[in-house]
């Protein structure tokens, strides 16, 4: 009796377990990807000798904050 | 002299001892009884409880395709609340039953009464139940803790895998030209393109950025021996002083000198066990984080300056 008790309770619970939806949504599961990002206003690419901020030839400004350093991305990164 | 007459004064003195006992103290037998009972019943409602569960748990820790294992976790939350809903009852009515009589007859009855010993000793057997049962909660608790554990080798080789298997998969947007990723990048980054400088932005697969976060787990099991040696020999102070303790305790109602001074020897001998461990301790505890630090930084070396600040405060405290 006391068995059925507590194994009606755990089915109970791993039902509502399953059937309750996570906050904030689902989960986007994505694979690695390459993009790149021409500047909107000439068309021009970056590269990366020119910094990733302002755009080398027209100085349309992809980033309005002066980078710092970072895991990834360094002060070099600024344009000049 | 012997002993040998007594026999029968004894049980008159029970007999005696039996018609004095006051009138409360049928009242505090059966209490007694009644608690017992209910902390047995309780204690094999959470063993029935952890053992149905645990089998449970692992195998919807084992089928939950959540990233971070949510629905497992919201199944265990469901039984650890029940497990802690056992506890509180036995609390409730330890409050309720037992503490409440006590305090109650202690206030009537002076403690230079012949009979308040039977209320101390009530209060004992009850709060020892008590405890008893309390270790016993701890016992479950851990078990049904354990089912949480992973085996985190297996989703960081998957990511291995992931990773060398798109390494060479990459060419720039821009020329075409191929892209090495170098590494296991944990988030958005600019990578150039050998051939035409451009920067290209790569954005890792939602796996490899989960990489952060299981990363120090990862290093804790595999350094866990380490850890486990700490533990050991910090356990091994309390084990030594009571030992010590009990031989100097043995000590009291011996008069042999050569006894006397065996069991000095032996209890400087402890002694001086007791405060070598006191010092190694935290010796091993240095060496634990060390190794457990280098091991995950050797997982994202990328982490490694943050980590060694995490790590500075850590043996500054």
């Amino acid at each position: 009796m006391e068995e059925k008790k507590v194994n009606s309770f755990l089915d109970r619970l791993k039902q509502k377990a399953q059937s309750q939806t996570n906050y904030g949504g689902e989960m986007e599961i994505n694979d690695a990807k390459m993009n790149v990002r021409d500047c909107p206003n000439c068309g021009a690419g970056r590269a990366k000798q020119d910094g990733v901020t302002h755009c080398a030839y027209c100085g349309f400004e992809f980033i309005t904050l002066k980078l710092t350093d970072g895991v990834y991305i360094k002060k070099e990164d600024n344009s000049i | 002299m012997f002993g040998l007459f007594n026999k029968s004064k004894d049980s008159e003195k029970n007999q005696a001892n039996k018609e004095t006992l006051p009138e409360w103290y049928a009242e505090l037998e059966e209490t007694q009884t009644r608690w017992f009972s209910f902390a047995e019943k309780l204690e094999a409602k959470m063993e029935e409880l952890v053992t149905a569960s645990v089998p449970e748990l692992k195998q919807v820790l084992q089928e939950d395709e959540d990233m971070y294992k949510r629905t497992f976790q919201r199944v265990y939350s469901g039984v650890n609340g029940q497990l802690n809903n056992i506890r509180d009852k036995a609390r409730d009515t330890y409050e309720e039953k037992i503490d409440s009589i006590y305090y109650d007859l202690d206030s009537q009855i002076s403690v230079l009464d012949k009979n308040h010993d039977l209320l101390s000793e009530f209060r004992r057997a009850c709060s020892d139940r008590y405890n008893h049962f309390d270790d016993k909660f701890d016992y479950w608790r851990k078990e049904l803790e354990k089912t949480q554990e992973r085996d985190l080798e297996i989703e960081y080789q998957k990511i291995l895998d992931e990773y060398e298997a798109i390494k060479n998969k990459f060419s720039c947007t821009q020329c075409g030209g191929n892209i090495e990723i170098e590494k296991i990048f944990l988030i958005e980054t600019f990578i150039s393109c050998p051939y035409c400088k451009t920067q290209n932005t790569f954005a890792p697969s939602t796996q490899a950025r989960n990489l952060q976060n299981i990363a120090r787990g990862l290093a804790e099991q595999r350094t866990a021996h380490l850890y486990e040696a700490f533990e050991t020999e910090d356990k091994k102070e309390r084990e030594l002083y009571h030992l010590r303790h009990e031989l100097s305790l043995s000590k009291i109602h011996e008069s042999d000198k050569k006894v006397l001074s065996e069991i000095q020897a032996k209890m400087d001998d402890l002694e001086e066990q007791r405060q070598f461990a006191i010092k190694n301790a935290p010796k091993l505890y240095q060496i634990y984080l060390r190794a457990m630090y280098d091991e995950w930084n050797k997982i994202t070396p990328d982490l490694k300056e943050h980590n060694e600040k995490m790590y500075q405060n850590q043996i500054t405290q």
